[in-house]
């Protein structure tokens, strides 16, 4: 009876032990993280001596963490947009593609996914050197591009599987053109799948910081780089501080989706 | 069909469009290696600069020496200005990646002979200092002492990279005097290394020293020593020891293909002027290069300061350095892997 | 990572430029920006300074660098046998669990999994530091004398990156279990076996694909990792993504860099089709 929880008996102690265990240990940091950020201390002593709103209020009234913020916003938006676009022409051509070449253009299409970002990041550094993309906007966009890419197709492709591609058959064989076929029938049916596409390519870009550090210049720091250079610099808690807001945004975000989600039910 | 090849055609166009105005801002950079150092930097040397000049500056970093390399090689050139350690900028100097700086004879007058090169000027100077916990009990006063573990127990904090500092300190505690230092023995000084090896706690960033030492997790280390006065100065229980002090320039210098190679000279040219470097050794405890901002401190900034401690201070020998930096750095981090 | 289906769609045929022709922007803008430069950069490996196989002689005949080697490959073990071992639980708790117990745990695990990587990592660093919280607390119930050396060690790496490791676990996990045809485990039980039986026989073959497949993302995911181990890790253990920042950043050795790289790119590339071949076997439910 394992798939049954009132069944599991002795088991279902240690399930629930474990699982328990295991939340308290996600849960921890993003705790410690939210307490730090009032610590008092600038070196981070732990239990805070005193309480502060110090540090937040260096993080709002520092231009640069404000710039970095709406940086990290524009290229990931444009990445999202790029992104969706390009893994959906991808992914339907994918689909079509004769079975023996499949797995090899899906495979081509993943590597940016599973191969190591440091390598990525120190190859396009000295490629965009050369062609003079470095440190714009078009540059830094290009590369977590790269890097989005893999996420949009694979999401896309996922919702295509899902999709009984009969029905498009049968409106081209109505007389319908395959373009107006998959305007009208294929994509909003694919709704859900560009949603977690859009979501994936924009945290696939807002949370990265290996290929950001190198693309980076003095207009262009995400908040990312703006963590990294700190980290490795300063340690100040105004990062506990941008940590808080980064954590109160995504946990906005998830209830907001959540919302949505039960909504429509 | 239309759509789909108009669409692309728009993906195309979009990146292009995109970047132009907004981020392309033709201006000077300087480059340093971020953190509190760097904010200094920027307020008392670039902000001024842009107020009697007009010129504005932006600022980048971390120096990252991978990408200075790299820059100069592919000819595209994003730095005007960096900030760089006393031993890569020999070393690049030879290795033909920097501008000559061709300084008015005006602007060295003043300057620390020391920290000055066809390629480099210094941008200030600090010690590598003893800092120690605990200064009303026992604690090492010495490079002896601090190498000195069952005596003087607990962890111990060091730089992390290649340069000079650790293998002097090194050497200095196994009695080798000051004056023989050069070429330096490496097997001697990794083997006086080995003895404290599992005491001991990198750093890699002036802050990480400070909260290392703030937080107890070592008991004495070697320091910048800027960073310890700011540690003093928030409350922090820490002592100094000067002695056999290893007085270390930071350089500005411009890489080769520049693309603001005569702003970059200007804007040097003003940093290293007294008044501006005696304004950044007061908010840092570092030291001016520029000998006459002495007369422009206050005696409490000037014994804070390294100069201070000159009759115990030791110069590394950079050109040896320069020559054998790749070589070390080698056997170095081979040494740290082990 | 197996987030490409399996299943096939049946090809519908069109017009070449509306099937193949589809493929071509994105596979025209993966060669110039991604195929490209990563050749420009592996060529290095032979060519700079003088053309040749040297740097690999230096990879893999060096002390130093061989032991990277078993860092890496020791730190990846690690990170995957635990994100297993808690994962597997976690997962089969969320499939079965009532709502109101697993619902929670499934929002913490993504809140975690979309808190930004380096205020996760940050966070470990001031609770394993020797004042940290952890430290501090084992002091005052007078369990350790002195602080425990936790920062900067092999363990507080596999903390941090068991922690961004687990959902890619758990999710998938959870994904299946939550497929198992629950007559069968009525059918074993009937037949009188234990659950210890069931969990052998049929629980764990059911998932082991998953499981596999799961395990190996993890490992790939390790391998190439560099935030956490240059954040939390120590000189000691360092890890071939570091050696090749640390070659490129410091030691100025693009050579080296580049034929580390290689090596770590080929390990990689073997290791996913380990992988996908795991995921091509179909679900077998015995």
């Amino acid at each position: 009876m394992l798939l049954s929880f009132e069944n599991l008996g002795p088991w279902r102690i240690a399930l629930g032990i474990i699982a328990a265990l295991v939340t308290a240990f996600l849960v921890c940091p993003l705790v410690l993280i939210v307490m730090l950020s009032f610590d008092s201390s600038p070196w981070l002593v732990f239990p805070p001596p005193h309480w502060t709103l110090r540090w937040y209020r260096e993080l709002f009234t520092d231009p640069d963490w404000l710039g970095s913020f709406m940086v990290s916003l524009e290229v990931g938006l444009t990445v999202t947009v790029l992104s969706v676009l390009l893994g959906l022409i991808t992914a339907i051509g994918i689909s079509r593609t004769r079975t023996a070449w499949r797995p090899a253009c899906e495979t081509a299409f993943l590597m940016p996914m599973i191969l190591p970002v440091v390598v990525t990041a120190i190859a396009l550094y000295a490629f965009f050197l050369r062609i003079h993309l470095n440190g714009t906007f078009c540059g830094f966009v290009i590369a977590h591009l790269i890097l989005a890419l893999p996420f949009s197709v694979g999401a896309i492709l996922n919702g295509l599987a899902h999709i009984d591609p009969a029905i498009e058959n049968a409106a081209v064989l109505c007389g319908s053109s395959r373009t107006y076929a998959i305007m009208r029938i294929t994509l909003p049916s694919l709704r859900p799948a560009l949603f977690s596409a859009a979501i994936f390519s924009f945290l696939a870009s807002w949370d990265e910081v290996v290929v950001a550090i190198f693309m980076a210049s003095p207009s262009l720091q995400t908040v990312p780089v703006r963590i990294w250079g700190n980290l490795q610099q300063d340690l100040s808690p105004v990062i506990a501080a941008v940590s808080t807001v980064l954590i109160v945004l995504s946990g906005l975000f998830i209830f907001g989706a959540n919302f949505m989600k039960s909504e429509k039910k | 069909m239309r759509r789909i090849v108009l669409t692309l055609a728009m993906m195309m166009a979009l990146p292009a469009v995109i970047p132009a105005a907004a981020y392309a801002v033709d201006a000077p950079v300087f480059t340093s290696w971020g953190g509190s150092t760097e904010a200094m930097q920027a307020r008392n040397w670039l902000e001024p600069f842009t107020k009697k000049t007009g010129i504005p500056v932006l600022k980048d970093g971390p120096t990252n020496y991978g990408k200075f390399q790299a820059m100069v090689e592919s000819g595209n050139v994003a730095w005007d200005v960096v900030d760089v350690e006393a031993d890569f900028a020999a070393k690049a100097a030879r290795d033909g990646l920097l501008e000559p700086l061709g300084l008015p004879a005006s602007d060295l007058m003043q300057i620390d002979p020391r920290f000055v090169s066809p390629y480099s000027v210094g941008s200030f100077y600090f010690s590598f200092v003893l800092g120690y916990a605990n200064p009303q009990g026992p604690h090492p006063a010495n490079w002896r002492e601090f190498f000195d573990i069952a005596h003087f127990p607990g962890k111990r904090a060091l730089y992390k990279f290649p340069s000079p500092g650790v293998l002097e300190i090194a050497l200095l505690a196994d009695g080798v005097p000051p004056d023989q230092l050069y070429p330096l023995d490496l097997d001697r000084a990794f083997r006086k290394l080995d003895t404290i090896k599992s005491a001991i706690r990198w750093w890699s960033s002036g802050a990480q020293s400070q909260q290392m030492m703030a937080a107890g997790s070592v008991t004495a280390g070697m320091f910048w020593n800027g960073r310890l006065r700011a540690l003093q100065e928030g409350g922090v229980d820490v002592g100094i020891s000067w002695e056999q002090n290893i007085t270390v320039a930071d350089m500005l210098v411009i890489p080769r293909g520049a693309r603001h190679a005569d702003v970059a000279r200007q804007l040097i040219g003003y940093a290293i002027s007294a008044a501006p470097q005696a304004a950044f050794a007061h908010m840092t405890g570092y030291a001016p290069i520029n000998l006459a901002s002495l007369a422009l401190m206050t005696p409490e900034d000037r014994m804070a300061a390294p100069q201070a401690h000159a009759d115990s201070h030791i110069d590394p020998d950079i050109a040896y350095w320069a020559a054998h930096h790749d070589e070390i750095a080698r056997r170095w981090y081979a040494w740290q892997a082990e | 990572m197996s987030i490409f289906p399996t299943r096939r769609l049946r090809v519908a045929r069109g017009p070449w430029l509306e099937s193949y022709g589809l493929l071509l922007p994105g596979l025209i803008f993966l060669a110039v920006f991604f195929v490209i430069p990563l050749c420009l950069m592996l060529m290095l490996s032979f060519t700079v300074p003088s053309l040749g196989l040297e740097h690999y002689r230096t990879l893999f005949f060096t002390s130093a660098y061989r032991r990277i080697f078993a860092n890496t490959f020791l730190l990846a073990t690690l990170v995957t046998a635990v994100s297993l071992a808690l994962g597997l639980p976690v997962a089969w708790f969320l499939a079965i669990a009532p709502r109101r117990w697993s619902q929670p745990v499934q929002l913490v695990l993504i809140l975690s999994m979309w808190t930004n990587l380096l205020a996760r990592t940050y966070a470990w660093v001031v609770l394993l530091q020797d004042t940290g919280p952890i430290n501090q607390t084992l002091l005052a119930l007078h369990l350790i004398a002195e602080p425990l050396p936790l920062m900067n060690s092999l363990f507080a790496v596999t903390v941090g990156m068991t922690y961004i490791m687990l959902p890619f676990v758990v999710f998938p996990l959870r994904n299946r279990i939550a497929m198992l045809e629950p007559a069968l485990f009525q059918a074993a039980t009937l037949c009188g076996a234990s659950r210890m039986t069931s969990f052998r026989r049929i629980f764990l073959p059911a998932i082991a694909t998953t499981l596999g497949s799961a395990g190996v993302s993890v490992f790939v995911m390790s391998l190439g990792y560099y935030v956490t181990p240059s954040l939390l890790g120590s000189e000691s253990r360092m890890v071939l993504a570091e050696l090749i920042a640390q070659l490129v950043q410091s030691v100025l050795d693009w050579g080296l860099a580049g034929a580390a790289a290689l090596v770590l790119l080929v390990m990689t590339l073997f290791l996913y089709g380990v992988q996908r071949r795991l995921n091509r076997q179909p679900h077998t439910t015995p």
